[in-house]
């Protein structure tokens, strides 16, 4: 599994293809997509058989970590952190000054492609970097060593995650709804201003801050609880995804709303480019007309879709405890199954995202080769053009469709055996688990269809 | 060459233009390369769908307009200036794309805006340029600037519109493949424009429109339309885009088999698609509107040959440095030629900056006839300052064994049409 989630990562991703080209779209509408869903569902739906069949205490094996060498203390985090904020810096200042084509300028390529598309598959495939170039962290301790004073304000516990959800959900409203959101000068300051707001909550309220209210560290947190690398005992240890989510401690119901709405907004950033949800809205899908057209309904949607899993999620927790009989409240099942959708939230981050990271990774590729724009040549890069030529072909398609799938696939198929090494902890024996687990397993079952639904569906944007 | 008219009398400015254009070219080109160095560099605001439906356009549109720049830049500038691009991506959205003409006007001091693809970001964006009298170049083939709905600061004087380019297909047809011609379409505005063009066109050459058949734009699948088409069709003229091109071929194919009617299509369908794709095979013997040879002919020009070897395109339409990357061979040259259009504009009107903008659109306006040439890689052009539009050759491929091969080249007088306004008598 690890190996199929490094070959993933390292591919990447890409949205849009123009209306009058058949392209990527066009090759895929050929594909036999229903005999490829059919069996990634078949897939997902006999590991769910599997695991009924299981002897107790097999799946928990399962997630059992391989301890390597004992952890040292991370001396050198600040300085990378300090690092980091300082490549941030000049970032926004590119942003601010440099060209204004989000495929040359650095920042709009750092924060999409890099940050948003590539790291935190990275860290929620591999292992927590965030903690390493974190650029709020490291600047945070430094002002505090040298001026002396500590956080004069204690953080509002009862808040949670809430904040983090909050701007998260602002976040995807950024991502998706907003007209230019690769704008070099728009997202100077959405950066700029982030940064600093942020570096003032820490200041102001120590780590705390960061951890609980900094939407950034919360959801990168999150995603390391999926990565194979972690920390056990004292040591760094390996696992299969997932093992973090088992070994570590529960979470708190903000937290595990948040690793919902990862999945929710993640599953609408697909949605909202299908024929069938332009449709919906009215809007001819050759013709789309533009995202300022459609601001509020997009906003709409990327709240209903949220409630609406978080409704269905809990749906199926409440029948579960019924049908298993451990009868634990709802927000107590929540907490505890919660973590579980990660890894789907995550498959769904890689296949979304890895046409994109295709081609936009090439422009991070020309930067790094030329990154003052003075012909400097670096990677050898100066005569080698962009391409997009592997979508134009019928077998590089089906190659990155196929990787799209397994990642879908992969994602669910370690969301069912992490929900049932949970379900197993609490129940008095396996069959009251498999009973329990049974709705939510053909709820992740009838997801893995949907999402490779999307994938084979045709897009208007 | 862009000749701009000597007879002109009611453009003053062109007479004190012609003089400085030609004391440019006099002088010795290293001298007018060191003051190119030296000055001002001519902004070119350059509104490019980076992101969006319109992207795989908008990285080719781009990778034109580099290579052309590049070029004037080498070649001397303008009036001895440096051209600098100032690319802003619209997102092809056309609210977002007034704001990036505001953008060039107020932030970046741009000359000119330029480059505009999408039909719906150039009406969109037009308006605006107008307002803040920024002469705005388009490159979209649209019949919006023809039909008198824009602006006197909005002009498309380097690709041909759909409306020229659709009725100049109809003497081929009727003369070469058959008479009984049934339409397929998306019913939308594209279609539209096809429905409303080729008619009266085919009608007016002996022709008849038999049957129109209109497609949802949400359709995936089209067997069930096929056997709308009349069994006396002799001529199929399908216009299809979007995702599902390649499963409407397919299934056309299947549908037809062997026994199949001429068939005529729009190369837009499958711009950027490699003609010799798995699953194309039905296409082989039909019959492809282009609106550049994207295969290099037999007779390819010297013209053709560099334009190719400057923006980085192999004999087959691809990218140098990956044949499976198809360019939209077709449509692009609409840049490269606009940008030596608005070169040759500004060094016609003397342009120094923002005051001569009215100047500079005059100097255009004053142009006809383009000579095929490096600047004009595509053909010839005859342009219409009163409409602000170009009219040029249209060219009709047949395709043997995965190669396009050019058939026909219209004459530009097939594609012309009455003027629908007159641009020139609006006040700048």
């Amino acid at each position: 599994m690890p190996a199929r989630f490094a070959i993933i990562l390292m591919l990447a991703l890409w949205p849009g293809l123009a209306h009058a080209h058949a392209s990527e779209q066009g090759y895929v509408l050929l594909l036999p997509t229903d005999v490829y869903i059919a069996a990634g569902v078949a897939s997902v739906a006999l590991t769910v058989l599997l695991i009924a069949l299981l002897p107790p205490g097999a799946a928990e094996a399962l997630f059992r970590p391989a301890t390597l060498w004992p952890r040292r203390r991370p001396a050198l985090r600040h300085l990378t952190s300090c690092l980091s904020a300082l490549f941030l810096g000049f970032l926004v200042w590119r942003g601010m000054t440099g060209p204004h084509d989000p495929m040359i300028n650095p920042l709009p390529l750092f924060v999409w492609t890099v940050w948003w598309v590539a790291l935190v598959a990275v860290q929620g495939l591999v292992g927590n970097l965030w903690g390493w170039i974190n650029p709020v962290t490291g600047p945070a301790a430094l002002i505090a060593r040298l001026s002396g004073v500590r956080a004069p304000l204690r953080w509002p516990r009862r808040l949670g995650y809430w904040p983090a959800v909050a701007l998260f959900l602002g976040f995807g409203g950024f991502l998706m709804a907003d007209p230019a959101p690769t704008d070099p000068d728009r997202l100077s300051i959405v950066t700029g201003v982030y940064w600093c707001a942020t570096l003032l909550g820490t200041l102001l309220f120590g780590p705390a801050f960061v951890v609980r209210a900094e939407m950034t560290t919360v959801i990168m947190r999150a995603y390391g609880r999926m990565a194979i690398l972690g920390r056990a005992r004292g040591c760094r240890a390996l696992g299969v995804p997932g093992w973090q989510a088992l070994a570590g401690p529960g979470v708190p119901l903000s937290l595990a709303v948040l690793m919902v709405v990862l999945l929710g907004t993640g599953s609408f950033d697909g949605i909202n480019e299908t024929f069938w949800w332009l449709v919906m809205l009215g809007l001819n899908p050759l013709e789309f007309p533009g995202r300022s057209v459609i601001i509020p309904q997009t906003l709409a949607g990327l709240v209903l879709v949220n409630l609406a899993l978080i409704t269905a999620f809990c749906a199926c927790l409440w029948l579960g405890e019924r049908l298993g009989g451990t009868r634990r409240p709802l927000a107590v099942a929540f907490r505890r199954f919660a973590p579980s959708i990660l890894p789907i939230a995550l498959g769904y981050h890689v296949a979304h995202y890895l046409t994109a990271l295709l081609v936009d990774g090439q422009y991070v590729l020309k930067w790094l080769d030329d990154p003052l724009g003075r012909g400097a040549n670096l990677l050898g890069l100066a005569d080698t053009y962009v391409t997009t030529g592997f979508f134009n072909t019928q077998h590089t398609v089906r190659a990155i469709w196929l990787t799209q799938a397994g990642a879908v696939v992969a994602g669910h198929v370690v969301a069912i055996l992490l929900a049932h090494a949970l379900a197993m902890r609490d129940a008095a024996d396996r069959r009251q688990a498999v009973l329990g687990q049974a709705p939510l397993a053909a709820f992740m079952v009838a997801y893995t269809f949907f999402g490779l639904w999307l994938l084979a569906s045709p897009r208007g944007i | 060459m862009t000749k701009p008219i000597k007879t002109t009398t009611r453009r003053g400015a062109l007479k004190t233009l012609a003089g400085g254009a030609a004391g440019a070219a006099t002088l010795p080109l290293w001298a007018r390369y060191g003051q190119a160095q030296s000055a001002e560099p001519i902004r070119i605001g350059f509104q490019v769908h980076r992101t969006g439906i319109g992207a795989a356009y908008g990285r080719w549109y781009d990778r034109t307009t580099q290579a052309a720049v590049k070029l004037i830049n080498e070649e001397g500038g303008i009036n001895g200036r440096m051209v600098e691009i100032v690319a802003e991506d619209d997102g092809t959205d056309p609210k977002r794309g007034a704001e990036v003409v505001e953008k060039f006007a107020t932030q970046h001091n741009c000359d000119v805006g330029y480059g505009t693809l999408f039909s719906h970001v150039v009406v969109g964006s037009a308006p605006r340029a107008g307002e803040l009298k920024l002469p705005y170049f388009v490159v979209s083939e649209g019949h919006h600037v023809a039909s008198g709905m824009l602006n006197r600061y909005t002009l498309q004087p380097g690709i041909t519109d759909v409306k020229s380019q659709v009725q100049a297909m109809a003497p081929f047809i009727t003369g070469n493949l058959g008479k009984k011609v049934t339409m397929v379409f998306p019913d939308y505005g594209f279609g539209y424009d096809h429905r409303d063009n080729l008619g009266p066109a085919i009608e007016a050459s002996g022709g008849e429109v038999i049957a129109k058949i209109a497609i949802p734009p949400s359709e995936t699948s089209f067997t069930k339309y096929f056997p709308k088409i009349p069994r006396e069709t002799e001529v199929l003229y399908h216009v299809m885009v979007g995702p599902a091109v390649l499963t409407f071929v397919k299934e056309l194919g299947e549908f037809f088999g062997p026994a199949r009617p001429e068939i005529f299509g729009f190369i837009d369908s499958l711009e950027a698609v490699d003609i010799a794709s798995p699953g194309l095979e039905f296409l082989d013997g039909t019959y492809m509107w282009e609106g550049m040879p994207r295969h290099a002919q037999e007779d390819q020009s010297e013209f053709d040959r560099f334009y190719r070897g400057k923006v980085g395109v192999d004999a087959r339409g691809a990218s140098v440095s990956d044949p499976t990357d198809v360019s939209t061979y077709a449509h692009m040259f609409g840049c490269w030629e606009t940008l030596f259009v608005i070169k040759a504009g500004m060094e016609a009107a003397d342009y120094r900056g923002p005051d001569d903008r009215a100047a500079l659109i005059e100097a255009v306006e004053a142009m006809t006839e383009m000579e095929h040439s490096r600047q004009h890689p595509q053909g010839a052009k005859l342009f219409n300052g009163k409409t602000h539009q170009v009219f040029g050759p249209q060219f009709i491929s047949r395709v043997e064994d995965g190669f396009l091969r050019k058939v026909h080249t219209t004459s530009i007088e097939d594609t012309l049409y009455p003027d629908e306004v007159d641009y020139t008598t609006q006040p700048f």
